[in-house]
């Protein structure tokens, strides 16, 4: 008995991988700037007092009300006042720190980040967390098993590719 | 040591002239110094403050929390206690990569810190710390906030890591001469500092952007996706982080053993989640092995097995989540590499680690034989860390009021009021700095090169004569050398007569240290005489013309 010649052998898994969407290098990247800004993060949900309308009229800090009567009184601020004076993102500091580093001839704060690493990278399964040895061909995920892979490919995969 | 001497004999004088009476009064100013300090270790995640004086610090969380349960109060340091119900807490957090940013933030804690109910200002100078190349924007509003609007006496700045190294050296009278490495794992990242001759070596400094807030975010988010939905409850993450995570020494076996059924796992532990009703603090549940199934269904259990020893291993390989970074023990390794040769064992044997991420059982023992490994074999490694290491730099403030440079550079109201911000921000900046250095690291970067050089012509003796000094030999061979040479002698010696004692010391102690390194160069070429002749920098066009 001969198999029909029109249907070629090999895995249907692997045929189906040609119609998969894969995400290029810069997409990747750009991924992986948005994991990094999320281990970043201070919070992830909302704040839960932003629907909240203050009262002006609710004592703010009783501490330092009884605090303030000990100094002079002529020099109040409210928080209001430094977070004006001195509002400046991360982005500008570290602008005016390398310009100013270079006047003084000192390093910066860009430089003294450590270098790339001279071992190279272990990988572990995105999923499980032992070592995972394959990665996915859409995103490039690493994962360590087909059941680790069919879970990775229900779950994140595909779910935030912009 | 040294320093100690004349002033006891001072004393001794004076008590033979003026009698038995002040004998007890003599010895006082050397045991203690006369006034104290209010010591604020001011950390992105925990303040830590307190005066001189007394034992230990308070350690205030330096942030503004909000919680779900209570709508109508905000949660400022210390009063988190007062809060029921802890879950879903949202930080307000005054730094951003751990420089402060959010002053609307920074500055509610601290009246909260500075007021009655922790630690408040009186007429003693305050100590406060600041990262490593603070923004000069930032110093600018510190400097507002203290001076105008707590209206401090007197104020100084330094980095925790001058603390640190203060503390350690008191504890192990250390002098100027021994160089060490402090590496503080703090909660947005690690600093790495070498000091040399008692000031820090800034070529060597490294920054490895890894800190507990990054590995909290990433236990939440693992945890989040392979059991429970945990990505808002940062708070509590966070201690399971501290109560169960460790550090592993050797990550393939620790797997192999994370992998077995959970029976006969030994890394596996369930830890019950507080639920801010019965249980206040989550903890690691005892297992009972005569039945296993018995748990109570009112407990949330989180079960941690890989992510236990995982998570922190991202402190020594960031590239494990995809960073372009080195890790920590790789960074030590470089810094001290980017020192000069002849502090390099000495950096080896005096490396103190501070931070909460110390705090990791087994931490110490993996960044010993990381760094052993990576080292030469010779060399003797020695790390030191403190039973807590949290506040072990907070605890560095009275070494500090001892050093004379503490008096020197203490900024008073008067100071800032007459000379303004940015010249007493020199001075806080350029504190344990030898603000030479810099440009004589080019220098002796030269130097070498040319003393190599010449030591190997010297040593061939191929011109028939071994020279006596290196100096003699500049004299003969090049002349463009000893001019320079010569300059730069003029120059150092120019710039002791301007410095006090000390100084001149170092410049000394530095000169000596140029020679030893001749000489080391010398041996080196002496050994490989042979080869000199085959040299194609000293015989551009071959050797058999001059033999």
């Amino acid at each position: 008995m001969t198999l029909p010649k029109t249907v070629p052998r090999g895995s249907n898994r692997i045929k189906e991988n040609d119609k998969r969407r894969i995400i290029d290098e810069t997409q990747r990247k750009r991924r992986q700037r948005k994991v990094m800004e999320m281990l970043e993060s201070d919070n992830y949900h909302d704040d839960p007092h932003a629907d909240l309308v203050m009262s002006k009229k609710a004592p703010k800090f009783e501490d330092s009300l009884e605090q303030r009567n000990v100094r002079t009184k002529k020099k109040e601020r409210t928080v209001d006042y430094y977070q004006f004076k001195y509002r400046k993102n991360f982005h500008q500091l570290v602008d005016e720190d390398r310009a100013e580093s270079e006047a003084k001839q000192r390093p910066s704060y860009m430089d003294i980040q450590a270098e790339e690493s001279q071992i190279p990278p272990r990988h572990f399964c995105a999923v499980c967390g032992f070592l995972g040895q394959y990665s996915c061909l859409s995103c490039g995920t690493r994962y360590c098993s087909l059941r680790c892979m069919e879970t990775h490919m229900d779950t994140r995969c595909l779910k935030w590719a912009a | 040591m040294g320093d100690w001497e004349p002033k006891s004999g001072r004393t001794l004088k004076r008590r033979r002239s003026s009698g038995g009476s002040t004998k007890e009064v003599a010895p006082k100013p050397i045991k203690a110094p006369a006034f104290r300090a209010l010591v604020v270790d001011n950390g992105a995640y925990t303040i830590k403050v307190g005066f001189t004086t007394e034992e230990e610090p308070q350690v205030v969380p330096n942030c503004i929390m909000k919680a779900k349960s209570e709508k109508k109060r905000l949660f400022v340091g210390k009063q988190i206690e007062e809060c029921r119900d802890c879950s879903g807490l949202y930080f307000l957090l005054p730094c951003e990569k751990g420089y402060i940013t959010r002053w609307e933030v920074q500055k509610p804690v601290w009246d909260h810190v500075f007021s009655r109910s922790v630690c408040t200002i009186d007429e003693n100078p305050v100590v406060i710390t600041q990262p490593l190349f603070n923004f000069k924007s930032i110093q600018d509003c510190m400097d507002e906030v203290f001076f105008e609007e707590y209206e401090v006496s007197s104020l100084f700045r330094c980095t925790p890591t001058d603390l640190a190294y203060l503390n350690y050296a008191k504890h192990n009278k250390l002098t100027k001469s021994d160089a060490c490495l402090v590496m503080d794992s703090g909660f947005s990242f690690t600093h790495i500092v070498p000091y040399v001759r008692g000031s820090k070596f800034l070529r060597g400094v490294r920054r490895v952007n890894v800190g507990g807030k990054l590995l909290t975010n990433h236990l939440k988010d693992i945890i989040s996706y392979r059991q429970y939905n945990v990505m808002e409850e940062t708070y509590v993450i966070n201690q399971v982080k501290e109560d169960t995570g460790y550090v592993c020494a050797d990550v393939k076996k620790e797997l192999a053993e994370a992998s077995k059924p959970f029976g006969s796992n030994s890394i596996v532990k369930n830890y019950v989640l507080p639920d801010f009703n019965v249980i206040r603090r989550g903890y690691i549940q005892e297992t009972k092995p005569e039945n296993p199934s018995e748990v109570e269904e009112s407990y949330q259990v989180l079960r941690l097995n890989n992510e236990r020893f995982v998570v922190p291993e991202i402190l020594f390989h960031p590239s494990d989540i995809g960073m372009k970074s080195m890790g920590i023990a790789e960074a030590v390794v470089k810094s001290i590499m980017s020192t000069p040769k002849e502090h390099r064992q000495s950096l080896a044997k005096n490396i103190i680690m501070v931070g909460g991420n110390c705090k990791f059982p087994g931490f110490k023992e993996r960044m010993y034989a990381e760094l052993r490994s990576l080292l030469p074999d010779a060399w003797q490694l020695g790390l030191f860390q403190h039973a807590d290491p949290i506040t072990y730099p907070w605890k560095g403030g009275s070494a500090l009021l001892r050093t004379h440079d503490f008096r020197n550079n203490l900024v008073s109201k008067q100071d800032y009021e007459e000379l303004g911000s940015t010249l007493i921000q020199e001075r806080f900046n350029n504190f344990m700095l030898d603000s030479r250095q810099l440009d004589q690291e080019d220098e002796t970067g030269k130097h070498s090169t040319e003393f190599q050089y010449l030591s190997k012509l010297k040593s061939a003796s191929i011109f028939g004569k071994q020279e006596v000094s290196a100096a003699d030999s500049d004299i003969q061979i090049d002349s463009k050398a000893v001019e320079t040479a010569a300059l730069d002698k003029e120059d150092v010696g120019a710039e002791e007569a301007g410095q006090d004692a000390e100084g001149n010391k170092r410049g000394k102690s530095r000169n000596k240290a140029l020679e030893e390194t001749e000489v080391a160069a010398d041996v080196e070429a002496e050994s490989s005489e042979e080869d000199l002749t085959e040299s194609p920098s000293l015989f551009p066009l071959g050797c058999a013309s001059y033999l």
